[in-house]
């Protein structure tokens, strides 16, 4: 099958600043593809250039089969877009959005059962200044579905909303996932990612340093589960060495210990063991595979947030 | 795609109206201006009013409307969300366009509405030219909106270019008051501004004088900004604040503004424009309503109203009362009160010389600029209260020329007429020349001291009577022995013989000085014995019709011109009181006349 998304030594540069710098990826049909990188990553230009609202400097670029560049209109009318920061007027009701940016496209979904489905019935004939965050990007997200497109691009949908309203948008978009629809979406929530994307693309810097599914990544970074430990006093600084164990730390006040393994279940008994031995009092313990903050510190040698 | 338009033009309508400012400044603001207008001048006309109030929701709306709308939606993101839609930038620009005839047209009709109901103006005449042309200068005017929007970064900027053209566009352009008063140069200045060429078409279209076809450059330039704004603002059209302009970029401003650039220019040579705004202050003034109130009327044909009043609306006596007033507002005229005063019709002098001075005036730069000599004694007749003259002898050229100015109403000065116009029976003595030219042969200046004469003649003058005396022209002007006892006898025998009298001054010879003389005359005649409204029916009534002008001069009658003299006192008991002159009326204005001989 066709990937929706074929994108081949993507470039763009502004002035002497280069942007992308040579970016390959490819978006299969019904496939949920993130783009998750820092702010300034390039993840917005690759996207816009998709989306048809800027041109490349270099590369092969092909949405639903057509080039952005040159079908730029075309392609607008068959893609849905969700932006970051957009607004509508404030005087203008939810219905009202949905009928007016329907009036620009070629296809219609049925605007009532997309309110509905959206959980915006209820607040169809509100102004949109009234509604809360939530409900605006539900709008946002209503409007990038008015035309029933096959590939949706959602650009950070979950950017400045408090954790609540966050999972409510994780599910809605899931929801987009089981209706076959093809998502690109960008983000710099690592949770976001995992939980919705089914590939994802890491990029700093222009580049994509890792591509694939998050288990993928996680696994192809580390192959190690990560052990913390939490003691009551004080750990000795001669640590021994215990089995399967590819580094470990100590934290400052040396009463938490985080040890990487590539055997948990052997590394576990020995760890417990020395901490009895020691007559240390156990306050917690975890174990946790790594995650993909954790795979793109390891990757870029930075922080996704500051 | 039409469908895409007629969302968005639905969806921008509905918007505006859900916003109470936007509602305020195009409804309610000059429904405001009319009500305070409408208390004020009581002969304000509604028309004028009108010709304002359509003049401030055409420029405000058109240059505040779609620019400000459009800065404001790229301000809060708004644009960034059509940015993604399939439309451009051509459509949002079209779309405002249109949205913002669409509110103001219905406006102008209400306005039209209101002026007709409540203050008396007239339905237009020419409603197609009239709806046409506003909403050329409507979608002028917000296409230079709709570029101050593309080319400024941030709402405070916006707001400060738009007011930055606002307020010249308004001031300078004529809009809320004629720019005729300015001085030459910032006259001249106006001729490089939009708005000017907007305010002159606008006032003679609602007035029915004019269509569209009578302002074609006008309504090229306005169409051609239009055009070029409109596609301009879409090439420059940005959705989003992050996108930068070229600062370059704000010089298109100027190409916007190119065809006025053009149309200035040609106006510095032409001048034709200035004219015009002249002509059209003039018919506003014209165009006010006055009552004359509880004078004594002397009507031109000998019969007198001991108390009567006169109705002057849109240059023409509209009614005449007998007895006590009625009230002024109730009729929404200015109130001229007048008791103890006596109106006529407008004096008419049938023979006058403006190729001469009037002056024994001995400087030879005198002769050669006969055009400003023209207009400053077409001026001295007016402000002498004689709405009309008949030229003997002069150029043609000239009289053609002074004709067209003063009939435009471009200048003010009596009405000129012209021709032989020689009947049997009619007789005109032309006592003052006759006096004038004895008193240059016996070397006397004792006419030139009666007040009228001064405040004709300037100042700088009357340094040069003495040369101007011993001057060939003057000799050569008087060569025939005259002799105003001979000329004073004639004229009895004719008044007994029933000739038809009228009144005709030959001013211009030396000490028959334009304008006072027709006053001299008329006390001359009284002198030889003939009755005081004998006089005075001879420089009406007579005298229009030696002109064939009866049908609507030289009586106070229903539908004549309002070209009337209001003097202090009776000249049927007392002749003199001719020159005591309390008001002038010209067409239905009142006269400035201190201002007449400044006219630029």
């Amino acid at each position: 099958m066709e990937p929706v998304i074929e994108v081949t030594g993507l470039h763009k540069s502004y002035g002497n600043f280069e942007a992308v710098r040579g970016i390959d990826f490819e978006v299969a049909e019904g496939e949920i593809f993130g783009l998750l990188g820092p702010n300034g990553a390039g993840k917005t230009t690759t996207v816009e250039i998709l989306e048809g609202l800027r041109a490349r400097s270099q590369g092969q670029v092909s949405v639903l089969g057509f080039d952005p560049e040159i079908s730029k209109r075309f392609l607008k009318d068959r893609i849905g877009v969700c932006l970051q920061a957009t607004n509508l007027p404030d005087k203008l009701r939810v219905h009202e959005a949905l009928e007016w940016f329907a009036a620009f496209y070629s296809r219609q979904a049925d605007r009532d059962k997309l309110l509905q489905r959206l959980q915006l019935w209820e607040k169809r004939g509100e102004f949109y200044s009234k509604l809360s965050g939530g409900q605006k990007q539900r709008v946002a997200l209503a409007l990038a579905l008015v035309n029933e497109p096959k590939l949706v691009f959602l650009d950070e949908p979950t950017t400045g909303l408090d954790p609540q309203v966050r999972l409510e948008i994780h599910s809605l978009i899931e929801e987009l996932r089981a209706a076959k629809r093809t998502i690109l979406l960008t983000t710099h929530y690592i949770e976001e990612a995992e939980r919705l994307c089914d590939r994802v693309a890491i990029i700093d810097e222009g580049k994509i340093v890792a591509l694939g599914s998050p288990r993928e990544l996680q696994e192809r970074v580390f192959g190690q589960s990560r052990i913390e430990v939490v003691t009551a006093q004080p750990m000795p600084p001669d640590l021994p060495v215990f089995e399967a164990v590819a580094k470990h730390s100590l934290s400052e006040d040396s009463k938490t210990l985080i040890v990487h393994s590539t055997q948990p279940a052997r590394t576990l008994p020995g760890l417990i063991k020395w901490i009895d031995q020691k007559g240390l009092e156990l306050e917690d313990i975890h174990l946790r595979r790594p995650t993909l903050e954790d795979v793109f510190i390891e990757l870029t040698g930075k922080k996704l947030r500051d | 795609m039409l469908n895409s338009y007629w969302t968005q033009i639905r969806m921008n309508l509905l918007l505006t109206l859900r916003n109470r400012v936007a509602l305020f400044f195009s409804y309610i603001f000059p429904l405001i201006f009319f009500f305070i207008g409408g208390q004020g001048g009581g002969g304000g006309n509604g028309l004028q009013l009108l010709n304002i109030v359509l003049g401030l929701g055409v420029l405000g709306g058109g240059l505040f409307g779609v620019g400000m709308r459009a800065i404001q939606d790229r301000e809060q993101n708004i644009l960034r969300r059509f940015k993604v839609a399939p439309i451009g930038p051509g459509e949002i620009i079209v779309s405002g366009l249109v949205t913002a005839l669409a509110l103001q047209l219905p406006n102008v009709v209400f306005m039209i509405f209101l002026a007709h109901r409540f203050l008396g103006a007239p339905w237009p005449t020419q409603p197609v030219s009239l709806l046409l042309f506003v909403s050329l200068g409507l979608l002028a005017f917000a296409s230079l909106g709709g570029i101050i929007a593309a080319i400024v970064n941030s709402m405070q900027e916006g707001m400060l270019l738009t007011q930055l053209f606002y307020f010249p566009l308004l001031f300078l352009g004529g809009i809320t008051f004629p720019i005729t008063g300015f001085p030459l140069w910032l006259q001249t200045v106006a001729q490089f501004i939009p708005s000017t060429y907007f305010s002159t078409g606008l006032q003679p279209i609602l007035r029915g004088k004019e269509t569209l076809f009578d302002n074609l450059p006008s309504v090229g330039a306005l169409a051609l900004t239009a055009l070029v704004g409109t596609l301009l603002a879409a090439k420059l059209f940005r959705w989003e604040k992050e996108e930068k302009l070229r600062p370059a970029a704000k010089l298109w401003l100027v190409a916007v503004l190119g065809p006025f650039f053009v149309l200035g220019a040609w106006q510095m040579q032409a001048k034709s424009n200035i004219a015009k705004e002249k002509a059209l202050n003039r018919d506003v003034a014209r165009s006010r309503t006055s009552l004359v109130r509880d004078a004594r009327l002397f009507l031109g044909d000998g019969t007198v109203i001991e108390q009567g009043s006169v109705l002057i609306k849109d240059g023409k006596i509209a009614e005449i009362f007998t007895g006590p007033a009625p009230e002024a507002k109730a009729l929404r005229a200015d109130s001229i009160e007048a008791a103890g005063k006596t109106l006529l019709p407008g004096l008419i002098d049938v023979r006058v010389h403006l190729s001469l001075p009037g002056f024994p005036i001995s400087d030879p730069a005198y002769f050669q600029n006969l055009d400003q000599n023209f207009d400053r004694e077409l001026a001295a007749y007016l402000f002498s209260g004689a709405t009309a003259v008949k030229s003997a002898g002069d150029r043609p050229d000239m009289v053609l020329k002074h004709q067209a100015a003063t009939a435009s109403g471009e200048r003010l000065g009596a009405e000129l007429f012209s021709g032989d116009l020689k009947a049997d029976g009619v007789y005109d003595p032309a006592l003052a020349g006759v006096e004038a030219r004895q008193a240059v042969q016996a070397g006397r200046t004792d006419l030139l001291e009666r007040s009228l004469v001064q405040q004709i003649i300037p100042r700088e003058w009357f340094a040069q009577v003495r040369d101007g005396l011993k001057r060939q022209d003057s000799q050569a002007a008087v060569q025939n022995p005259v002799s105003i006892e001979a000329a004073r006898k004639n004229l009895a025998e004719a008044y007994r013989a029933g000739a038809m009298l009228v009144a005709g001054t030959d001013s211009g010879y030396p000490m028959a000085v334009h304008g006072a003389s027709v006053h001299r005359e008329l006390q001359l005649w009284v002198d030889a014995g003939i009755p005081a409204s004998v006089a005075l029916r001879g420089a009406t009534y007579n005298a229009a019709r030696m002109l064939h002008a009866d049908n609507r001069i030289g009586l106070i009658r229903k539908g004549y011109e309002a070209s009337l003299l209001l003097v202090d006192g009776n000249p049927l008991q007392e002749i003199s009181a001719t020159e005591r002159i309390s008001t002038v009326f010209f067409k239905g204005e009142r006269v400035d006349r201190s201002g007449l001989f400044e006219q630029k």
